[in-house]
């Protein structure tokens, strides 16, 4: 198994575009025991590999409980980065 | 309508709710960067508390002998780059003792064990050596070559990180930003330069291999800065921490004070001096409070720079210049009344000058005039009428 960061990362390798909540969604089976697994680490994780290009913003919309939902996708380059430094 | 960053990507955003749903956004980002500029800047709050405490340790018990009366009969060389040596390598694994603590408390030890052997754990393994015992030690030996000269030359590191970040990971440094860091650095200058003894600087070929190994110093700090803040956006900060307060302070210990020892001719003394300073409890104890400040200095910093970028990053670090002063002077001088630990009016005029350059680099100070001006460090978005 990878650690948290890794397959938070390597999951966009595996989608068009996911929210914070896409993202806990698919990886809880694996992670939802960990302490630190909760919205706001994923999200500052995913704003933080848009802070250093791994990841891009594609759009934003207003969630059920009326938060702002934001929704991530990796580019090219930022998959080719990922896979370069992560391997499965 | 489609709202799109000026100058960068399109960024579609659904639903109708325009302005609330805009407003929100613009505050998750704004929130965001504030909070990186924050982490950035209590790691240089950190830097200085560690600073001071190691400085303490490092007066107290067996290091009072060996620096005061020495009973001991060292030598000056081993006095000038082994004890330092010795002093680095306790405390940084006194900070991997607290690191790998908290990350089992936190439940991360696993993710430590499986960073370790994958290309960003030996990145950060890279960057725990280049900036750990190698920078430390071109920078205590400039010190005894050069002088205090070095102590402003190495406050070149924010601005060396700044600029091997845009080449090595394409991170935005634009004319505003390198003046503030020019700012930044002006004032980490003045700082440094309070200790120069001017009257007794010379340019003899000493002096000059002085100099460049304080430049090396810089660019191993701005090196370590840039790359372990981009590997920290690949692993866990606390993760990232663990793995370089462990290699730094093995490095420390079992190559680089062994090392010394040799070209001091006298091997046995690593084992002798640091069995003594480790079981020297009265400085123990501040070398527990060194490794915990150091712990936070290191991995903020790392956490800083992957969140707000390299360039503010490590400006907002870099105020250490004037943090490792001050609690050195409330430490040192106040509490503990060990004479000669002031603070120069010359500092506080410094702090006022970093402030306002880290301010440059984070955005542009005469946005703050204009009206409808975005929360600090959120994207501009442009509506268009389609």
């Amino acid at each position: 198994m990878k650690p948290l960061n890794y397959a938070i990362l390597k999951y966009f390798t595996t989608v068009d575009e996911a929210s914070a909540d896409d993202v806990m969604q698919a990886l809880k089976e694996d992670y939802g025991h960990y302490k630190h697994f909760n919205k706001s680490s994923v999200v500052e994780s995913l704003m933080t590999a848009v802070t250093n290009g791994l990841l891009e913003e594609s759009r934003y919309e207003l969630d059920e409980n009326g938060e702002v939902r934001v929704y991530f996708r990796a580019h090219e380059e930022g998959k080719n980065t990922i896979n370069k430094y992560i391997q499965d | 309508m489609v709202n799109k960053y000026s100058g960068s990507d399109m960024m579609e955003m659904s639903g109708n709710d325009t302005s609330s749903v805009e407003k929100k956004y613009l505050k998750l980002t704004s929130n965001y960067f504030k909070k990186g500029l924050g982490i950035a800047t209590l790691s240089g709050i950190f830097y200085g508390l560690y600073t001071a405490f190691l400085t303490l340790g490092m007066s107290r018990g067996v290091w009072a002998d060996w620096y005061g009366e020495n009973t001991a009969m060292l030598s000056a060389f081993v006095i000038t780059y082994m004890l330092a040596a010795i002093g680095a390598a306790i405390n940084d694994l006194s900070s991997a003792v607290w690191a790998t603590g908290i990350a089992a408390f936190k439940g991360k030890l696993i993710d430590v064990f499986r960073t370790v052997n994958t290309k960003p754990g030996y990145i950060m393994i890279f960057a725990a050596l280049v900036g750990g015992p190698l920078a430390t030690t071109a920078y205590v030996a400039g010190l005894q070559l050069a002088g205090a000269i070095i102590i402003p030359i190495s406050a070149l590191c924010p601005a060396i990180g700044a600029i091997l970040s845009k080449f090595l990971f394409k991170q935005e440094l634009n004319a505003r930003m390198m003046l503030g860091i020019g700012i930044c650095f002006a004032a980490s200058f003045l700082i440094g330069w309070t200790s120069v003894d001017i009257n007794n600087l010379d340019a003899s070929k000493v002096v000059i291999l002085g100099l460049f190994a304080g430049f090396l110093a810089a660019l191993g700090w701005g090196l370590e800065g840039c790359i372990a803040g981009y590997g920290t956006s690949m692993i866990d900060y606390e993760v990232g921490i663990t793995i370089r307060q462990v290699t730094s302070g093995i490095a420390n210990l079992l190559v680089l004070v062994p090392i010394i020892a040799l070209i001091a001719g006298n091997f046995a003394l690593a084992g002798q001096l640091t069995t003594q300073a480790f079981t020297s409890g009265p400085a123990m104890v501040w070398f527990i409070a060194s490794g915990f400040c150091a712990l936070f200095a290191f991995s903020l910093w790392y956490k800083g720079n992957s969140m707000c970028g390299t360039a503010l990053g490590m400006a907002a670090n870099g105020t250490f210049s004037f943090w490792g002063p001050f609690f050195s002077w409330i430490l040192l001088g106040v509490i503990m009344g060990i004479d000669g630990w002031g603070m120069p009016l010359i500092d506080w005029f410094a702090a006022i000058m970093m402030a306002f350059g880290i301010w440059v680099i984070a955005e542009n100070p005469l946005d703050r005039f204009r009206k409808n001006s975005v929360p600090l460090g959120a994207p501009i978005i442009e509506n268009e009428e389609e």
